[in-house]
Parts: structure tokens; sequence; C-alpha cells
């Protein structure tokens, strides 16, 4: 499916990003200076309401329209910004919030456990939503000839 | 799939071919329609040697699927693309592949529907297996062979899809289902980019199927999914195939629309855009959405949604997985009611001038004028309401509240008037839905779960066809979509039960796992306490509680009727509204205001004008479940959280934000600013609610209950719901259920 040929790119773009974080971050373990929690947002320069927010981390569900499972698995930091409104002139949609579009569209991440050290460093409070899995059980073709008791009444 | 490595060896072969073979020299100008060549070299396809020691597959299994072991000692191990798996014995080969994380392209074939093997999509290559095979028919042997990316596969998948490709239309730029469909993907990986098919594409009549799906006939691929949804799941066999060849349809044979209250879900089955959303159709590209998984509040299920949204507005709902509560499907009332959002809202706090109308004040003024009244009013003649899409945090809020104005007469409405909350077990769902299905037998009292609670009764549906299971019912007559028996309308069944002389008694005693399911609309009645203690009496002498089953349900009705009973929402007296001087309504829409004095002071808050709008002194808008972080129980006791998906409406504030003003204003703050801190406050009350997602079984069992002396009415037990397009406050304000209820109902 188009998904693999996507996800083999993906993959490579997701390695390398965290290969850049984790070398970034582990090797400040050792460093001199050690980050806490929160500290990147100010260095940043992030806007003080910004660095406390509450946060969900999620693993997005397989839509339901689609079977393909190449976006299954990845995790995503869904910040509940709702603050949108309409422009009365034009209809467009303005917002108010700066991280309005990032978790949506610009965080993925490959493991819950990376997800949360993101927020962690960020200082977000967050709140991680168990992942729903399906669960495979036994089918067979022959069942659609399998006896099934006396046919339904007509009800 | 390893397609990109599978394109790029195939890139390198042809390149080598053009370059060595002098022949093929003159065919490289004509480019062919399948892009394995090696197929001319069949020699270096099936020489391709399998690692010796079998390595464990490198990819989790798709979608991280869980494998359900029925039997531990009947694990088989195949072989997938070299690397060994374990499945149980009885699995097809696409599961196999599944586990072993390779994603099989298909088009028929759905985990949750029978397998029907016609698309011929799955073709895999199976070792001493002389064709390729469609691997969702076939069953996996052990020590099988299983190659699903080899040039074989490929090529026979290649010719699938050019065959599928021949007669469906090049729609994709105005087809709803563009960017989301399964057949424009797969496309992309097995299609070529021309045709070999010179004549005229068929055409196909559109069906009308009612107001809910859309047809597009012509793109269907007849995979039959939807045929096998309706007839297994929805259980109306109203889709058929007609005709063969290429004048096969699929139609309901004479006219006629879809009346199934899961009919939405064809539309997510659909591989390709056939069936698509009718009230979606053309608003919205499914790209620009911005999905936000929640929960669904209509009814006590709390259905796991997927709520898509563009800038401000609810676009959509759709079903997302939980294996616990509603598998991957949803009911129609929950998938469209979200027009009902965007009508008839409150976006301003209004007070009722002394001409009978409304005018809009700021929130100050009206919370000034509420906490002027409320401090007029005796304690006593102080009531609160909670509404049936009320959340837990504002119930808790409401009751803590209206406990430090000195009143205890606050409830939550559909709770009748001394609802019984000491006992977990006596208003939950013990046995749990998803373990609904093991049960052999059922026994149905004054509830019709069809209505009442869509995805329970799938799953009723379900163990009726899959086990066998009887189905018991007392109630006024109603329609099923399985086999069942109508024991009788009213109280006095019952007592033939409880003394063990009806015939079904038998059934209930000698089955494995009986449940027996009390519907709520029972908690209305007055002798509501003595018909739930002759039902114990029924699961006492059936022996329906065991230690490792307890069969003895109650079905909720509303969204927050079983956190409203967790937190202990029971009124003082039951003839409270009759001596009320201040109602506080919140969302309550369906409690009958007939009673309440003239001179009583209302508030009604909430987000849609509604029934209760009339009778109010003062309206306070607030968000509804798409626009606020709410934690629901459903009926097994499951606590959910709903997520903010749009910005509210107007002026409107979040339900228990407007408490908290409102006792600002009235001089007695209650202790908490914030969600979190509220949840702390829950946590003494009910610790259950704030386990997220799990499931709290209520740990006693109901027979130790005292026993109730009361004289039972004979009055036969009324339906529940009348029109189940239409609940509750959304679901009134929504066109699209309007609609339903008028074409499909006849209402
Ligand atoms: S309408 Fe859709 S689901 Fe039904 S057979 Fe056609 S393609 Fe399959
Ligand atoms: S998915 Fe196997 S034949 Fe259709």
């Amino acid at each position: 499916m188009a998904t693999s040929l996507q996800r083999a790119g993906l993959r490579l773009t997701h390695l390398s990003r965290s290969a850049l974080i984790s070398t970034k971050y582990s090797s400040q373990a050792d460093a001199l200076v050690e980050s806490r929690t929160g500290e990147i947002g100010v260095v940043a320069g992030i806007p003080e309401e910004h660095l406390r927010r509450r946060v969900v981390i999620y693993s997005p569900a397989r839509v339901a329209t689609q079977q393909g499972a190449g976006k299954v698995g990845k995790w995503k930091i869904n910040f509940l910004s709702t603050q949108k409104w309409e422009n009365p002139l034009m209809g467009w949609t303005s917002t108010g919030d700066p991280y309005a579009n990032v978790g949506e569209s610009a965080l993925t991440f490959n493991s819950e456990e990376d997800a949360k050290a993101f927020a962690e460093r960020h200082g977000w409070q967050y709140e991680v939503k168990k992942r729903h899995t399906p669960l495979l059980k036994p089918k067979a073709y022959a069942d659609n000839f399998k006896w099934k008791g006396p046919p339904m009444q007509e009800s | 799939m390893g397609l990109s490595s599978l394109t790029s060896r195939a890139m390198i072969r042809r390149i080598l071919h053009t370059t060595t073979t002098t022949r093929s020299h003159n065919f490289s100008l004509i480019r062919s329609i399948v892009s394995t060549p090696e197929l001319n070299n069949t020699a270096s396809a099936a020489a391709e040697p399998t690692p010796d020691p079998p390595a464990p597959p490198p990819r989790p299994p798709v979608n991280n699927a869980r494998v359900h072991f029925p039997n531990p000692e009947d694990a088989i191990e195949v072989f997938v693309d070299g690397y060994a798996v374990k499945i149980p014995k009885g699995f097809t080969v696409l599961q196999a592949c599944e586990v072993a994380g390779v994603d099989i392209p298909r088009f028929c074939y759905h985990s949750r529907l029978s397998i029907a093997g016609n698309c011929r999509m799955c073709l895999v290559e199976v070792e001493k297996s002389p064709k390729p095979v469609a691997s969702c028919a076939m069953p996996a042997l052990p020590g099988m062979k299983i190659k699903t990316d080899t040039p074989i596969a490929k090529k026979a998948r290649e010719g699938v899809m050019e065959f599928l490709l021949m007669n469906h239309p090049l729609d994709c730029p105005i087809c709803d289902q563009g960017g989301e469909c399964d057949l424009q993907d797969q496309s992309m990986a097995f299609g070529s980019d021309r045709g070999r098919f010179t004549e005229t594409k068929r055409a196909v009549v559109d069906k009308n199927l009612g107001p809910l799906v859309k047809t597009v006939m012509t793109r269907c691929i007849q995979c039959t999914r939807c045929v096998r949804f309706a007839s297994e799941v929805a259980g109306t066999e109203d889709l058929g195939m007609l005709g063969r060849g290429s004048g096969e349809e699929i139609g309901t044979y004479v006219e006629k629309l879809m009346t199934s209250e899961l009919s939405g879900n064809v539309i997510d089955i659909c591989p390709v855009g056939a069936l698509t959303s009718k009230p979606f159709a053309f608003k919205a590209r499914n790209w620009e959405l911005k999905p936000t998984e929640s929960i669904d509040v209509t009814d006590a299920v709390g259905s796991n949604i997927r709520i898509d949204s563009r800038g401000p507005e609810v676009m959509r709902i759709i079903p997302r997985l939980n294996e616990d509560v509603n598998e991957e499907w949803i009911s129609d009332k929950t998938r469209f009611c979200y027009d009902g959002l965007k009508r008839q809202r409150l976006n301003d706090p209004m007070i009722r001038g002394s001409d009978g109308r409304f005018k809009a004040v700021s929130w100050r003024d009206a919370l000034d004028v509420i906490a002027e009244v409320m401090h007029k009013v005796k304690p006593e003649e102080i009531v609160g309401v909670a509404g049936k899409l009320s959340d837990a945090e504002s119930m808790m809020a409401l009751k803590d509240f209206m406990n430090k104005m000195g009143s205890n007469n606050v409830w939550c409405e559909g709770n009748g008037g001394q609802p019984q909350a000491d006992l977990r077990s006596g208003y939950l769902l013990n046995t749990g839905i998803a373990d609904l299905e093991n049960a052999d037998v059922f026994l149905l009292i004054g509830t019709q779960p069809r209505v009442e609670a869509t995805m329970v009764n799938a799953r009723i549906r379900k163990a009726v066809r899959a086990n066998h299971a009887k189905v018991g019912y007392i109630g006024p007559a109603a329609e099923f979509n399985y086999d069942h028996e109508h024991l009788g309308t009213g109280p006095q069944t019952l007592q033939e039960l409880a003394k063990g002389s009806h015939s079904f008694f038998s059934a209930l005693k000698n089955a494995k796992k009986p449940a027996i399911v009390v519907g709520a609309g029972l908690f209305e009645r007055e002798d509501k306490d003595a018909i739930l203690s002759i039902v114990e009496t029924i699961a006492k002498s059936a022996n329906v509680i065991r230690p490792d089953w307890n069969g003895l349900n109650v079905l909720l009705l509303n969204a927050a009727q079983a956190a409203a009973l967790d937190l202990g929402l029971v009124p003082e007296s039951d003839k409270s509204i009759e001596s009320a001087k201040f109602l506080y309504l919140m969302g309550a829409d369906d409690i009958n205001l007939d009673k309440v004095p003239s001179d009583a002071f209302v508030v009604y808050q909430g987000h849609h004008g509604d029934q209760s709008v009339y009778r109010a002194n003062v309206i306070l808008p607030a968000s509804a479940f798409s626009e606020k972080e709410g934690t629901y129980a459903n009926t097994e006791g499951r606590t959910q959280q709903t997520l903010p998906a749009v910005p509210t409406v107007g002026d409107a504030r979040d339900d228990w934000k407007i408490i908290r003003a409102l006792s600002e204003t009235a001089g007695i703050s209650l202790p908490y600013d914030s969600l979190i801190d509220i949840r702390e406050r829950m946590r003494t009350v009910a610790p259950n609610l704030l386990s997220m997602e799990e499931r709290e079984p209520a740990t006693y069992s109901t027979l130790i209950k005292p026993e109730v002396k009361k004289e039972i009415d004979p009055a036969p037990f009324k339906a529940a719901i009348e029109n189940f397009y239409m609940t509750d406050a959304i679901t009134r304000a929504s066109k699209i259920m309007a609609q339903c209820s008028s074409q499909l109902l006849k209402k």
C-alpha cells in the first residue's frame, strides 16, 4: 500500500529526528549543565502562559473509513486548544494559540515515552490516554457454511 | 510491506534486463502494464532461500493487535516472509500475516464481518501452492511458508487492481471518500498508469437508502461488505447483490430505505466512495479536518468517537476502536447528531424581563440576580437537577454548591424519585458490555436495547447469532432484530418467573451464563423498589450471580446517570419539586416542570434552547460535550473522558465554571478552581471516576440488600424511549435527526 512507501520515508525522518533529540539531550546529561523540567521553554523564550499547559498524550486510532495500518502506532500530543474564531468578514478561522496547529500536524512520536519526555522537557502537565488495540480471534471461511440452527423467525 | 524495496529491486532488474538481452530491447519501447519483469525470469523468484533459524518478525503486529489464544496448546507456527510467527489454530493466512506485522491489501475482508473472499486483492504466495492464494479465506496450516512480497503476489494483485479499475469511475476529485479511500491508496501501489480496457465503463443507478447514506453505485467494487454488515451486525436483511457479471449491483431489490439504527456504519466499511455520508456530502475534504478523540454522550454506552472539526465547526463524527465498548461501530444517533450542535444554541446569559421576554445581560448581572434570589428562599426550597448530558465534574460542583446553600435536593434526571445509589451493582451493567457476548440466555425486563443502547443491542445480537442465545423479553410490543420470545408486558410475568412457574424460568436456570437486563426506564415507576426486589428473587433462584459471572444488569439510558449515582446525587425528598421556590436546572430538559409552583424562580443552565427554557427566569449558556473536557461513566461503570474539539459558542462557559462563579457571587466559594482540583474533590467521593478508561466493577452483590415490602403496581411496562432519533437537547435540535424520525420512523 502507498503508506508503506511513505512509512519507509517517515521512519527515516523519525530516526533522524529522534537521534537528534537523543544525542542533544543525553549528551547534555553528562555535560556540565543539566536541563531541568520546563527549562527548555524558558531558554527558548516561550511566553509564560505556554510553559504551563495541560496536554493529552494519545495514540491516534485507525481511521474507521480505511483499513490500512500505516499511520497507526504513533503518539501525538493534543494541546486542548480551542481558542478559535471565525473572522466575521471573510469567514476565515483565526486562533490565538500558537500551539493550535502543532499537536495534530507537527508532532509525532514513536513511543509513549518519547512523547512524555518531550512534554516533561517543556514543563507541560500531561495525561496519557490508553491506547486501544484490536483483538484477533480465529475465524474461517468455512463458518459461512456452518449449520447455524433453525432459521430465524420473521419478526 | 516492503514495497519500496520491491520496486527498486524491479527497477534494477529491468535495467539489467534491457541491457543484457537483445530481444527484450524491442519490448522496452512498449512499457508493459505489469511492473514485475522478473516474472520473465521465474527461476530468480523461486530460488529465494529462507533464512535457516526462523527469526521472530521484526515488526509488531498490524495495528498492534493482541492475539487471542483460545487454547494455548493449539498454537501453530507459520513463516511469513521467512520470519516465524506463533498463531492460534484456526487463523487465516491474512491474520497470520497481520501478526507478523505485514499488512495485506484487501477490499472484501473486514475483521468484524464474515469472510467473503471475493475481491482477490489479498493474494499471497504460499510455498508449494501452484497458484497464489486468497489469504483472507485460506486457513493457516502449521509450517506454511507465506510470501507476501514476491513478484507473483504483486503481479496477481496488479491484475486484480486492473480489473477493479476497469469499471471504477475516475471520480476521485469529486468523491467524498477521496483521501481516505482504500482503492485510491492501494492503486498507488498496485495500479497501472493506463488501462487496457477500451469499452465504455458501466453505469449503475444510484439507490435511495434514506436520509443518512448517500449512494453513488457506479463506484461500487462489489466487495459485499455492506451486505454482510447489514445482515450480520445490523440485523436488517435490506441490502443484497443483484445480477451477475458486469450487471452486478448492490441494492435493496425493491426501493426501500435502510431502516437500521446502525446504518451509518456502512459508510465507514465501504472501501470506496459508493456509500458515503449524505449530511457530510461535499461539506469538507477529510484532510482538512482536525480529529479529536472523544466520547459520545447521546446514550449510556459511551461509544468511543472521533470528532472531526474544521475551524470552529464540528464536521462529522466517526467511530474509534474500543473492543470493550463499541468495537468499531456507532449508532446513527451518535454519528449524525452533530448538526444539532450548531442549532438553537444559547450564547448569552439572559434574564426574563417583566414582559416575559428574554434580555441578554452580562455574566455578572445574571449571576448577581441569581445569588440574590437564592439567599431569599429557604434552603429546603432550593432544588438542583442535573441533565442527562452532564459530566461528572459539573455534577460534583452542583452538588457541593447546593449542599453549601443548605439544600440536599439535588439529583440527575432519569434516575427517578428515590434512586438507589448505595450499592453500585444496583445500577450498573455488571456483566460488562463485552462479556454480554458470551451469555446464552437473556431476560430483558422493560428494556428495548435496540433503541436504548444500540451498541449493547449489537452485542446481544452477536450472542444470539454466535451462541444461539435465547432472549426473553418483558415489556410493550417492540421491534427486535433477533429472535426473541415475548413473555409478557408487565410485572405479572415477573411474578410468575419468580415463582418458577413460567416456562422461561427453566431456560434461565439451566443456562451456563444467564443475563438479566433491567431497563432504567423502570426507575421512573412508583413501584420500582418492589420490581427490582422481585428481579433479585429471580436472579437468586435462577443462580444468575455466581463467583465468576454476575448476570444481573441494569441498562441505563443517559450518559450522566451512572456518574450521578456514583457521586450520590440523590434527593432528600421526592416531593421537592412541588415545594421548590428556586430551581436550578443544569441542562435538565426532560423533567416535568408542570408541578413547579408558578412563583418559583427557575435558572436554566445549558447549551440548547430546549424544553426547559420556556419556564426559565434566567438562562446561563454552557458548553456542549464537543467543547469541554468532562468525565462520564457509562452503563457498565467505565470512566471515560470527552476532550474539547471546537470552541464554545458565544459567551458560553463550562458547566462547572459557571457554578464555581455563582458560588463566589453567592459568597460561599467552592474550594476548587481548576479541573484538576475538582477531580481531586471527586476522588474523595467516588474514586472510580478517576481511573480513566477503566471499568471498575461493582464489588458488592445486590444479594445483600434488605427486603422491600411494597406493593407491585400491575400496570404494564412502558417504552422508555419513544423516538430513537430524538432523546436529548442536542438530537432534538438536529435537522438530520428530524429527517430520520420523519422518514424512518414516520413520526
Ligand atoms: S457499496 Fe461499498 S461496501 Fe457495498 S459492495 Fe459496493 S464497494 Fe462494497
Ligand atoms: S480480501 Fe481476500 S478476497 Fe477480498
